[in-house]
């Protein structure tokens, strides 16, 4: 399963919508999930209005939350998507074998056969998560919140018995045609997510959607052909290590 | 994964005396008040055949709800010889919408923070040692706990602990389902977050921290930088701590993941405690003698003085 979870503060000014770029994202099988951070203040009707339907056309859930909660609610959004999408698989299969619209239509002893069955995927699917971080000038105080989300999220999914990994990005890039830059290739090892944006300038622009597209790209680079059932995935080395020659140019 | 976020806390809870039957298996049952608000349900005291006993969570999603009760039957199955966890699983339709729910068996006790404040840190030796022995119990099943935390772990009588909150148990070598940040292995970047027992120990490390010094804990986690959060950190507030001082070696070991196994943490924490009440030399003691000769001395000064009196 592949999702995207951006995390922003506010609406994007430049590019593309960024509900069309989530939308397809969506359509490419990669799930977006949305946290918004505010800490002073609100996000404004605007961008709360934007991050809700980011993360509708995206297929995901969102939030906005403060930077101290941030930590868990990446999580809780991280998880609940793969418990959702698998219940929607499962649900599916049930509508088509016995007629019932889901697992609470089943009486609870058939209910507790299929929800291990559902489990026992949650905690082994294999899983990539892109994170797409809004590095525009407002989110400057909310950085370090950000890395140890990232770091804390990446120690979770290390735990899982299921192939996980992460990917970090951030927006906007330096130069004009870069909407964001790579801040970490996949990687499931949460010690590599350290001091990920200690040389970010920032800038003013937010190009959530064009930065968005780039992120499907880099997935559908890395990640072969994306199914929506697809349940195992195939890193390529190759592309990883041009990439990681790309971010050296990009971070200074 | 599941880490404290509450999502149903908005949800008004249902009034006392509302009855609820299930859909599949037709019992009934009479809720008598809230226990508690969980990240994906209610639970409720509730009463059967006039029998108050039971507990009952009310969920918002069938699966996750299924998942607890099927740890909880899992227990059962794995820890035969006790009384069962896991009493019924089925589902009320209330105001036209269907609800799912499991009833347990209820627990009587305080959350040990509080039984400490009210009965006093001397109880410590007698909860902790209890504590580890259930721990030892669950861990031999193949289970851990995860989400130990003061709610968590009643006392009841005489310092009789139980656990509850079994939904968030994970089988050894999965990854921990239900944690609390601040009693967190990972947090305190202290290992990882898959379950083993000593991912248990550590937390049960935590919760005397949080029970005894709760306040300078708290104060530590909101001034530490994430890079600093380290075991090294939380054995500074052991070490200047007068109660949790005895306890130093056991302390270590659970935060370093350090005991070979459940059993071992439970024979050393009863060897800490008992050391720590035996007096710490023999010269803190009075000895009788000492103690015979000021009586000596307060008579002679006595019958000097009434002597002098009645002179």
């Amino acid at each position: 399963m592949k999702q995207i979870l951006l995390i922003t503060d506010g609406g994007s000014n430049v590019g593309e919508s960024p509900v069309v770029a989530a939308a397809q994202a969506y359509a490419e099988g990669i799930t977006v999930n949305v946290a918004g951070v505010v800490d002073e203040g609100t996000i404004g009707e605007y961008g709360a209005a934007e991050i809700a339907e980011i993360a509708r056309a995206g297929g995901g859930i969102s939030q906005i939350v403060t930077s101290r909660q941030l930590s868990r609610t990446v999580q809780m959004m991280t998880r609940q998507t793969i418990a959702g999408s698998i219940r929607q698989a499962v649900n599916q299969e049930l509508r088509q074998l016995f007629g019932v619209d889901n697992v609470g239509a089943l009486p609870p002893p058939k209910r507790a056969e299929v929800v291990k069955v559902m489990e026992e995927m949650e905690e082994t699917m294999s899983l990539s998560v892109a994170l797409l971080i809004d590095a525009s000038a407002s989110m400057k105080p909310k950085l370090h919140a950000v890395e140890e989300a990232i770091r804390d999220l990446t120690l979770s999914l290390q735990a899982r018995t299921g192939k996980s990994r992460v990917s970090v990005f951030h927006f906007p890039g330096d130069a004009q045609y870069s909407y964001c830059v790579m801040d970490a290739g996949w990687t499931s090892d949460a010690n590599k997510i350290r001091s990920l944006f200690g040389k970010i300038r920032m800038r003013g622009t937010t190009p959530t959607g064009p930065a968005l597209l780039q992120v499907v790209d880099f997935i559908r680079e890395t990640c072969g052909k994306i199914g929506k059932t697809e349940l195992m995935d195939t890193p390529s080395q190759a592309t990883r290590g041009e990439l990681n020659e790309v971010r050296s140019d990009y971070v200074v | 994964m599941r880490c404290g976020v509450t999502t149903s806390s908005d949800r008004q809870p249902l009034p006392r005396g509302t009855e609820i039957r299930g859909k599949w298996n037709g019992r009934l049952y009479r809720l008598e008040r809230l226990l508690g608000l969980g990240s994906n349900g209610q639970v409720y005291l509730a009463s059967s055949d006039n029998r108050i006993n039971y507990a009952v969570k009310l969920g918002l999603e069938t699966a996750e709800l299924q998942g607890e009760a099927n740890i909880l039957a899992s227990l059962d199955q794995s820890e035969k010889g006790r009384q069962s966890f896991l009493v019924d699983v089925d589902d009320v339709v209330l105001e036209g919408k269907t609800v799912p729910f499991y009833v347990m068996r209820y627990v009587p006790g305080s959350p040990v923070k509080d039984y400490l404040r009210q009965n006093g840190t001397h109880w410590l030796g007698v909860i902790g040692y209890r504590l580890l022995e259930r721990l030892t119990q669950l861990h031999d099943a193949g289970w851990v706990f995860g989400d130990i935390k003061s709610d968590n772990v009643l006392v009841g009588e005489y310092g009789r602990v139980e656990l509850v909150d079994y939904g968030g148990a994970s089988a050894i070598g999965r990854s921990v389902r239900q944690f609390t940040e601040i009693y967190d292995r990972g947090y305190w970047s202290a290992g990882s977050r898959t379950a083993d027992p000593a991912y248990d120990h550590f937390a049960v490390a935590l919760l005397w921290l949080h029970a005894l010094d709760g306040k300078r804990l708290i104060q530590l986690t909101r001034t530490l930088l994430p890079q600093n959060r380290h075991p090294r950190e939380l054995m500074k507030l052991v070490r200047s701590h007068s109660r949790l001082l005895p306890l130093e070696a056991w302390m270590e070991k659970a935060l370093t993941g350090q005991f070979e196994s459940t059993k071992d943490a439970s024979r050393q924490w009863r060897e800490s405690v008992r050391i720590s009440q035996k007096p710490k030399t023999e010269g803190d003691r009075v000895p009788g003698w000492m103690v015979g000769l000021l009586g000596v001395a307060i008579a002679i000064s006595t019958s000097v003085a009434a002597i002098w009196l009645f002179d």
